[in-house]
């Protein structure tokens, strides 16, 4: 016993400076990896206001304009040491420019060189750094507040998004392969793995996997079934940022990845409670459970539709401000930003409440069969 | 017909038969809470207001509506409430801090295409609606985890009404942990569906890795990922500290 416990301090320990030792390697690469980019990087070391100049589009929107002098020093190439001149324009709102303090580390390109005067324009800020350390600060929370479920959550989301990659390399290099049969295989795998490692090999996995395969799939059926009976009317697909491919399809497939979180959520949540309830008495009635297992139901409903529900509106926000700034009529800004956002969020609401009753049913039959065999 | 009203619909329809009247009560929530952000971005328009205060507003009301109208007044959702304002505050100045430093607000030159033709200058500060956004995101998985471990801390102090606060905290975290994956996981495939297209684009054009990292809609995407992780992990403690601070409290009176 003693033993054990000082095993697992030794490993805790382990863990602990493992994490430190990772932690200190990587700020000390982010911060030094200059090298590593093609893109010549500077560090602004001085900044001058030129110019501000109030302006007034017409809509009537005021805004002030700035206009900065930035001298900076070169990072890497064969500038490396040497001062550039940048100049850069920024608002007070801000949504598409930005204001540079000494400190910073800029993406620049080099346009000119007269003797010993190195001039060139902004193309971007270097942001790895911060990421870098917010993604730190995560993992600390969660290893922190979560301990071992901490950790497993974690370890669920990196393997998720190396699968995600990996499947996204394969749609984009065999065009051929349909992008919803490959997401019908990744929610395949991504239910197996994040429910496995949450809950562990047993029946109330089992269970929670089935449920969530039945539950997206009659999900999808009828959301396919609402957009080809109303040919999609209504779905500003226009909206949809980033397309390089057909859109319905990167629509319909991100819908899917989108609400499976949350089905698999409400399918764990059924069958652990309701496996509870039968581990507790054994003689229990099917009747009874069922009834207790719809109220849970009841209960988690509404939160976790609303969880999505945010998730997703929220998004929406910046650029619904910059359409009704432009003078844009309501609705069409509103049916413009919000169209998609709305079938995701209730076609994953869909997802949730389907999932209530498939997922008590399923897990009744699990708890029959091994009553059956008891 | 339009496909929102006939989901509308369906939706609406399933919530009623499987949940009764709760169910019908969760649809309208849903509506009510859509109304709230509407109310936002309208009274986010004007430059003249903060929009850090104003998305503080929202969370009361949005609070307001998901845990006093779904469920009543009571004890345990007054103290779900109280966890989940805490929980927010803290979250609202780290991203504030964390955009400024990163330089994420506004539209990344991904999106150029989509504000093309739109004036940018209008007056309003993005840096804070960005912030707000990611509060916005986060704020029902917050709530949902509060409620959890209220009901949950109720429940078991009902039935062992002599446990000491620091047991109670510890039960209250336990419970915390066994949600923390499920709701996590929630967020997580919720933002992938959410960018499967821009995660298609970057393979398709060939993007880096540097190029990805620094670019500013990624980052700005996986700032809000990881707040909405922190902030499911950081209401654990939080709301865990508050129940077993008040129970014992009201053990003693």
């Amino acid at each position: 016993m003693i033993n054990k416990t000082r095993n697992r301090t030794t490993k805790r320990w382990i863990l602990y400076i493992l994490l430190l030792f990772c932690l200190a390697s990587s700020l000390l690469f982010v911060n030094h990896n200059y090298s590593f980019y093609d893109r010549p990087i500077a560090q602004v070391v001085q900044t001058t206001l030129e110019d501000t100049t109030k302006t007034k589009d017409m809509h009537g929107n005021e805004d002030t304009l700035f206009t900065q002098h930035i001298v900076a020093i070169l990072k890497n190439g064969e500038e490396k040491g040497q001062q550039i001149h940048l100049t850069n324009q920024y608002s007070t709102s801000g949504a598409y420019d930005q204001q540079y303090h000494i400190g910073n580390k800029l993406f620049v390109s080099i346009d000119s060189e007269t003797g010993e005067k190195i001039a060139g324009s902004i193309t971007d800020v270097k942001r790895d750094q911060y990421v870098l350390v917010v993604a730190w600060i995560f993992i600390f929370t969660l290893l922190i507040v979560g301990h071992k479920q901490g950790l497993l959550a974690i370890v669920s989301f990196v393997i998720n998004v190396l699968l995600l990659s990996f499947a996204l390399d394969i749609y984009v290099h065999y065009s051929r392969v349909s992008l919803l049969l490959i997401c019908g295989l990744c929610i395949l795998l991504f239910t197996a793995i994040s429910l496995l490692l949450v809950s562990g090999f047993n029946e109330k996995t089992y269970a929670a996997i089935v449920a969530t395969l039945i539950a997206t799939v009659a999900s999808l059926s009828i959301t396919s079934l609402v957009i080809w009976l109303t040919s999609g009317s209504g779905l500003r697909y226009e909206e949809m940022q980033f397309l390089t491919r057909p859109y319905h399809t990167v629509f319909m497939a991100g819908l899917f990845i989108g609400s499976l979180g949350a089905i698999m959520d409400v399918a764990i949540t059924m069958s652990s409670s309701i496996f509870a309830l039968y581990e507790r008495d054994h003689d229990i009635s099917i009747k009874s459970l069922k009834t207790s297992g719809m109220d849970i139901g009841k209960d988690i409903m509404g939160t976790i539709t609303s969880i999505l529900f945010f998730a997703y509106i929220s998004g929406s926000i910046p650029m619904l401000i910059l359409y009704l700034k432009n003078a844009s009529p309501l609705g069409f800004a509103l049916s413009m930003n919000l169209s998609l956002e709305l079938a995701r969020a209730l076609a994953g609401g869909i997802g949730i409440v389907l999932t209530i009753p498939i997922g008590l049913y399923t897990t009744v039959f699990f708890v029959k069969r091994k009553k059956a065999r008891v | 017909m339009n496909v929102l009203v006939w989901l509308a619909a369906i939706l609406l329809l399933l919530m009623a038969w499987v949940g009764g009247k709760q169910g019908a009560r969760s649809f309208l929530s849903l509506f009510l809470n859509f109304g709230v952000i509407f109310l936002t971005v309208m009274f986010m328009m004007d430059p003249a207001v903060n929009p850090i205060l104003i998305t503080f507003i929202a969370s009361i009301l949005i609070g307001c509506v998901s845990l006093f109208f779904i469920n009543e007044v009571n004890g345990k959702t007054t103290i779900a409430f109280i966890s989940t304002m805490v929980t927010i505050v803290i979250l609202l100045v780290f991203i504030v801090i964390v955009s400024q430093k990163l330089m994420i607000q506004g539209f990344g030159e991904e999106e150029e295409e989509a504000i093309s033709g739109l004036s940018l200058y209008i007056g309003v500060d993005f840096m804070k609606i960005g912030a707000s956004v990611i509060i916005m995101s986060t704020i029902g998985a917050i709530m949902d985890v509060a409620i959890s471990i209220a009901s949950s801390m109720h429940e078991i102090f009902k039935h062992n009404p002599l446990l000491s606060k620091k047991e109670l905290f510890k039960s209250g975290v336990s419970i915390g942990r066994d949600i923390l994956g499920t709701d996590t996981n929630t967020l997580f495939f919720a933002f992938f569906g959410g960018y499967l297209a821009l995660l298609i684009w970057f393979k398709d054009l060939n993007y880096s890795i540097g190029e990805i990292v620094n670019s500013k809609i990624f980052s700005s995407e996986m700032i809000l990922i990881l707040c909405a992780g922190m902030g499911v992990a950081l209401v654990i403690p939080i709301a865990s500290w508050i129940n077993a601070y008040f129970l014992v409290k009201t053990r003693e009176k």
